[in-house]
């Protein structure tokens, strides 16, 4: 089957799919207080544009700033734990612990001490980025191919270069790994702390309109979130295979 | 902790969540990823949608769920469900692309039944993955089902947790965190023997 007629064959189940629940919708079959038929979802769509757009910004800027400090944070202490071995055997238990904590329990927490606003949803959203990219840039270094360095020593490269020349071209695919997961997973935590104790952005958009049972908004700021978060990582996706065609 | 009277209704209620929610993600993951890896077209045209959908961050769906199952114990089940189907169907998805084809070329050879093909052929060569596509999905009910407790919701640990810290009484707050930490270990700890289980079964 073609790569066309697959993707032919997806955007009619969707059309479908959006077609039988308008039928369904439109039959009164279901309540549309709960389930606003989709021509209802496009018209709120219209309806809210602007104030949706602007949380999905406010969003959006708050994960870009928490994926950036995991990113930094995630890799260089990846690199120092990866490295120094009596470090990562005496912190490991601990990294590990932390990573496979549910955050969620930390959150009322940091709510207490940073109270509301930006800063709690950016040092959430570094949390849920930084361990996975924490774990997988340590586990990188560590398994970096000893006869590499060994060379590169024996040659009387620097401690510097060591790093910069062997350790840091490595790794790369697998930090380029770490930040394909890193991005969803701070768009994660930045909504959940808007949901909680939010007030702007897409997380307190979203919640705001289901307690006022506006289904139809709901639905659409839902649909704006999803699409905007598959674009992101689609995006990434491709620019992970322009680098790794680039790396040869 | 005599002045938490809710506190073992509340943990058996969450448990009971995490249970149902764990049961329904199983069924539902293990039915629609053998569809998808058993029948090549439906999986060339479904899969892809499934893996953009498990790009979405879950939260977003779960104002919706509010929407829907009200604030009661339906919407916490619904969330975890969320959670653990994607890691479930995607696992089983991949143990079944992952096991030879000729292995069932040779088992239908025999005269092997389709039935007969997947429990003594298809089964064992991808329990490693389905076991762990099992555990990641045990661990992710488990938080949605919490997080959606936090969230909102007026009974479980979630709700006694969040009111703890909406009194400011962090002293309980930290109690009742490392009760539910308990529980979370606890249903890791059981995953992994059942994963062992299940390892030193294949070998």
């Amino acid at each position: 089957m073609s790569r066309t007629r697959v993707l032919a064959l997806q955007a009619a189940s969707v059309l479908v799919l959006l077609a039988a629940w308008e039928t369904v919708a439109r039959a009164g079959w279901v309540d549309p207080l709960f389930v606003p038929a989709p021509s209802a979802v496009a018209r709120a769509f219209a309806r809210m544009g602007r104030g949706a757009l602007i949380g999905l910004g406010d969003t959006l800027v708050k994960t870009a700033i928490a994926y950036a400090l995991s990113v930094i944070l995630g890799v260089s202490f990846g690199i120092v734990l990866g490295s120094a071995r009596p470090l990562r055997e005496v912190l490991n238990p601990f990294v590990v612990a932390l990573y496979g904590m549910p955050k969620i329990l930390v959150l009322p927490w940091i709510m207490l001490l940073l109270g509301f606003g930006a800063a709690p949803a950016i040092v959430y959203g570094t949390i849920h980025g930084f361990f996975p990219i924490l774990v997988l840039v340590a586990g990188a270094v560590r398994d970096v191919d000893r006869t590499l360095l060994g060379v590169a020593h024996s040659f009387g490269a620097r401690r510097w270069q060591l790093y910069w020349k062997v350790v840091l071209p490595a790794i790369v695919p697998t930090v380029l790994a770490g930040m394909r997961l890193g991005i969803v997973f701070c768009l994660l935590g930045v909504l959940i702390v808007e949901m909680f104790a939010g007030v702007r952005g897409m997380g307190h958009v979203l919640n705001s309109f289901a307690n006022g049972f506006q289904a139809p908004e709901l639905f659409a700021a839902t649909a704006l979130v999803s699409a905007a978060s598959i674009a992101i990582v689609l995006g990434l996706d491709g620019l992970n295979e322009r680098l790794a065609h680039w790396r040869g | 902790m005599e002045s938490y009277p809710e506190l073992v209704p509340s943990l058996l209620l969450t448990l009971r969540e995490i249970l149902v929610a764990y049961a329904m993600a199983i069924l539902a993951g293990v039915g629609v990823g053998a569809v998808l890896g058993l029948n090549r077209t439906v999986g060339r045209i479904y899969a892809p949608i499934v893996g953009a959908l498990y790009a979405v961050p879950a939260v977003v769906w779960y104002p919706s769920l509010m929407l829907f199952f009200g604030l009661d114990a339906a919407s916490k089940i619904a969330f975890g469900f969320l959670l653990g189907f994607f890691p479930i169907t995607l696992a089983v998805l991949a143990g079944i692309r992952q096991v030879s084809p000729h292995m069932i070329a040779v088992a239908r050879a025999f005269g092997a039944r389709p039935a007969v093909v997947f429990v003594k052929v298809m089964l064992p060569a991808m329990m490693f993955t389905l076991v762990g596509g099992l555990r990641t999905g045990l661990a992710l009910t488990v938080i949605g089902v919490i997080v959606g407790e936090i969230l909102g919701s007026k009974s479980g640990m979630g709700a006694l947790i969040n009111h703890a810290y909406g009194l400011f009484r962090t002293s309980d707050y930290v109690a009742l965190v490392c009760v539910t930490l308990v529980l979370i270990i606890g249903s890791d700890a059981l995953a992994s023997l059942v994963e062992r289980r299940a390892q030193r079964w294949t070998e």
